[in-house]
């Protein structure tokens, strides 16, 4: 379901978090895209960094240190890498901001697009809010398999339905050449059911 | 008998024609197909050099991260083998890297005769 205000959409399972960050760092996509690498480096470092937050022995039912960490090298990295693929416009400031929190952790990635690159990212994230995510899964790659469309378009419905993470996306009007996009995660420190 | 090897800074794919399989390691996260294009080559040739209704083995085990690129490329060698239905297919996983426990048995999904094996 779409919130709107003048300045701002919304999608997904969108959280004000109104906590101070735990960490926040700001990058530009130019540089994440002309070093390739530097996606993985950032998202590994703050994987570990933020898996700290977990104690040593976790009880049953708990995600242990080692797995967070794991999850988080792979959410973090699609996040990253698709800021680095996707930005486009005249800002590409890119603003990563982490919240760890008891029982769950929230991660905001913002970068900028081309206001007319709205529409097609909004269809996108409507089709997979609203669809059921394995479906979606086993259908795209079924689909991928007959025609190679460049990108797989996997990183998402991977997030969703192999970790149980839960999305949120806000769009923002920066400027008539630019729009603010900030993709929001949802991880839960339990074990998925 | 013989061994090929395709290599990047943290990541190395080997195809063993010998044992019929084909071991990832490292870190494997590129950024397009066309950058996965010599890995998805290699699956392909060691496709078609294993005997009929033989078994090929991937084998994951040491493989630390692969990004959804990579899950594609691989998803699509497995359905590309299930409509072949030339031979066999075992995917090796190591129960410590989450990741694997996560996705690996999507690969099932995909072609009910593949054999997973999470160690
Ligand atoms: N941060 C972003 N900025 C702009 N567009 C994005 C962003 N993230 C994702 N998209 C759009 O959503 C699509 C799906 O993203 P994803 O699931 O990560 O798959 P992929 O990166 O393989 O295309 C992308 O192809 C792109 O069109
Ligand atoms: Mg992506």
């Amino acid at each position: 379901m779409a919130q709107s205000t003048s300045t701002s959409q919304i999608f997904g399972h969108w959280e004000a978090v109104t906590a101070v960050p735990t960490t926040t760092m700001s990058l530009d996509a130019a540089q994440l895209s002309a070093h390739w690498r530097r996606n993985s480096l950032s998202s590994d470092y703050w994987a570990a960094y933020a898996a700290l937050h977990i104690p040593e022995t976790v009880p049953a039912g708990w995600l242990r240190r080692d797995d967070v960490s794991y999850v988080l090298s792979y959410l973090l990295n699609e996040l990253f890498e698709n800021c680095a693929k996707f930005s486009a416009g005249p800002e590409l400031a890119v603003h990563f901001q982490a919240w760890l929190l008891d029982e769950r952790m929230v991660f905001q990635l913002t970068n900028h697009i081309k206001p007319q690159g709205e529409r097609p990212f909004i269809t996108l994230i409507e089709e997979l809010l609203n669809g059921d995510p394995d479906e979606l899964y086993f259908q795209k790659l079924e689909a991928n398999a007959e025609q190679d469309l460049g990108g797989s378009g996997l990183g998402y419905l991977t997030l969703i339905k192999d970790y149980g993470i839960q999305f949120g996306f806000r769009f923002q009007r920066a400027s008539g050449e630019s729009t603010a996009v900030t993709v929001q995660a949802h991880v839960n420190l339990r074990e998925p059911s | 008998m013989s061994v090929e090897t395709i290599s990047g800074e943290e990541y190395s794919v080997t195809y063993n024609d010998n044992t019929q399989s084909i071991k990832f390691d490292g870190s494997m996260r590129l950024r397009t197909s066309e950058e996965y294009a010599p890995i998805n080559d290699l699956l392909l040739k060691a496709h078609d050099a294993t005997p009929a209704e033989s078994l090929l083995t991937l084998d994951f085990s040491s493989l630390k991260f692969l990004n959804s690129s990579g899950i594609n490329i691989v998803s699509r060698f497995v359905i590309a083998a299930r409509k072949q239905a030339h031979l066999q297919l075992k995917v090796i996983g190591n129960q410590d890297i989450y990741w694997q426990q996560k996705s690996l048995t999507n690969l099932q999904r995909l072609w009910t005769a593949v054999q997973i094996d999470i160690q």
